[in-house]
């Protein structure tokens, strides 16, 4: 049970409700927008996320994923769940990367999927990296597409300490709805 | 050193040097400009965070620190610790937020203290308890305590892209809150 009150969209500043209801109005964001001061930058921080081209959707959304499996979210989970299946995750893969350490001997994902997914799980287990690791994912992707992978994370690990403080309830059916590339935006 | 180059401010578009000019030309703005398709928004936020009149430059700073200590973040500790102080904590109540002193003794007020704890319990459990949640709620009301999870949203996941990262300290630059 939702541990504070939702804002409704209509108490919302136009740019706040604007960008709510462009992403399908959920309990998430009803819940985050009482801190209405930075409730506006930080949907459109995750907007840019969220329409960025540089890493495959696939693979943000089983970083996403494991995240919420890792920070125990299942909000994050339940949400994503739907979002990875759109973006062509199977069910298989889905049980994989949200389960405990087997996901990597299945040989569901690319080499590049898999370090990715090990990069992010030794990441939010010990909050830091060894360097081999690092680089191998940074040769893989190149700067530009490993800084978003990180944002990916950073995005979504903190995004699942406010869901979980707040015990969003999940949404019935309500779904996030992608947010167009292209207008709209800043 | 830093595992990934750190882009020039020349580089960037004007919204980015525009936001560094303001904020300072960290390593942090320098090594997140390399994806710029998400760093402008990113940049939004971080400025309405700063500019929210809700919590004091003071408390901004205590939950900040007491983030970046649990993260082990020491390149946020590093911008911090003097933007603490210069916000008017005391050596005393710094070196408590970093575990090398006492908490209790530090003369925190009880809104601060409250903070403090919710901070600890929220990093280390990533959840709170019931009791936990109430206290910090009946001090904070409901949008003063979605902004301190704001707040420590942002610097948790930072902390973790810097340590990623590890990105050196920046020399003499310094963040202008």
């Amino acid at each position: 049970m939702t541990r504070i009150a939702y804002r409704r969209p209509e108490e919302m500043t136009v740019r706040a409700r604007e960008l709510t209801l462009e992403r399908g109005n959920l309990n998430v964001y009803r819940a985050l927008a009482n801190a209405e001061k930075v409730f506006t930058g930080w949907m459109l921080a995750g907007r840019a996320a969220l329409t960025s081209s540089v890493l495959p959707l696939r693979l943000r959304e089983l970083v996403i994923l494991r995240i919420a499996f890792l920070m125990d979210c299942p909000y994050e989970l339940g949400q994503h769940r739907d979002v990875a299946r759109a973006a062509g995750v199977t069910e298989d893969e889905i049980h994989a990367v949200t389960s405990g350490t087997h996901w990597h001997a299945t040989g569901y994902f690319t080499a590049t999927e898999q370090l990715v997914l090990q990069l992010t799980s030794e990441l939010l287990t010990t909050q830091r990296l060894g360097a081999p690791l690092f680089n191998q994912v940074h040769e893989a992707l190149g700067s530009e597409a490993t800084i978003e992978m990180l944002m990916v994370v950073n995005r979504w690990s903190g995004l699942a300490l406010m869901l979980n403080a707040l015990d969003v309830d999940l949404d019935e059916t309500a779904r996030l709805v992608m947010p167009p590339a292209e207008g709209g935006g800043t | 050193m830093s595992r990934i180059p750190l882009t020039s401010a020349e580089q960037q578009s004007d919204e980015i040097r525009q936001f560094m000019a303001r904020r300072g030309e960290l390593n942090v703005f320098r090594l997140l400009a390399n994806a710029p398709a998400v760093f402008v928004g990113w940049t939004q936020m971080v400025d309405e965070i700063l500019e929210s009149p809700t919590y004091t430059t003071r408390m901004r700073e205590l939950i900040t620190l007491r983030v970046a200590h649990l993260l082990g973040s020491t390149y946020e500790l590093a911008q911090h610790s003097d933007l603490a102080r210069a916000a008017g904590l005391t050596q005393r109540q710094i070196d408590a937020v970093l575990d090398a002193g006492d908490l209790n003794a530090a003369d925190f007020s009880p809104t601060e203290r409250t903070v403090l704890d919710l901070i600890t319990e929220l990093c280390s459990t990533r959840r709170l308890r019931d009791d936990s949640f109430a206290a910090a709620h009946a001090e904070l009301g409901d949008e003063a305590l979605t902004e301190l999870l704001m707040i420590i949203s942002c610097y948790y996941g930072l902390a973790l892209v810097l340590n990623a990262v590890d990105l050196d300290i920046d020399t003499t630059a310094r963040l202008r809150p």
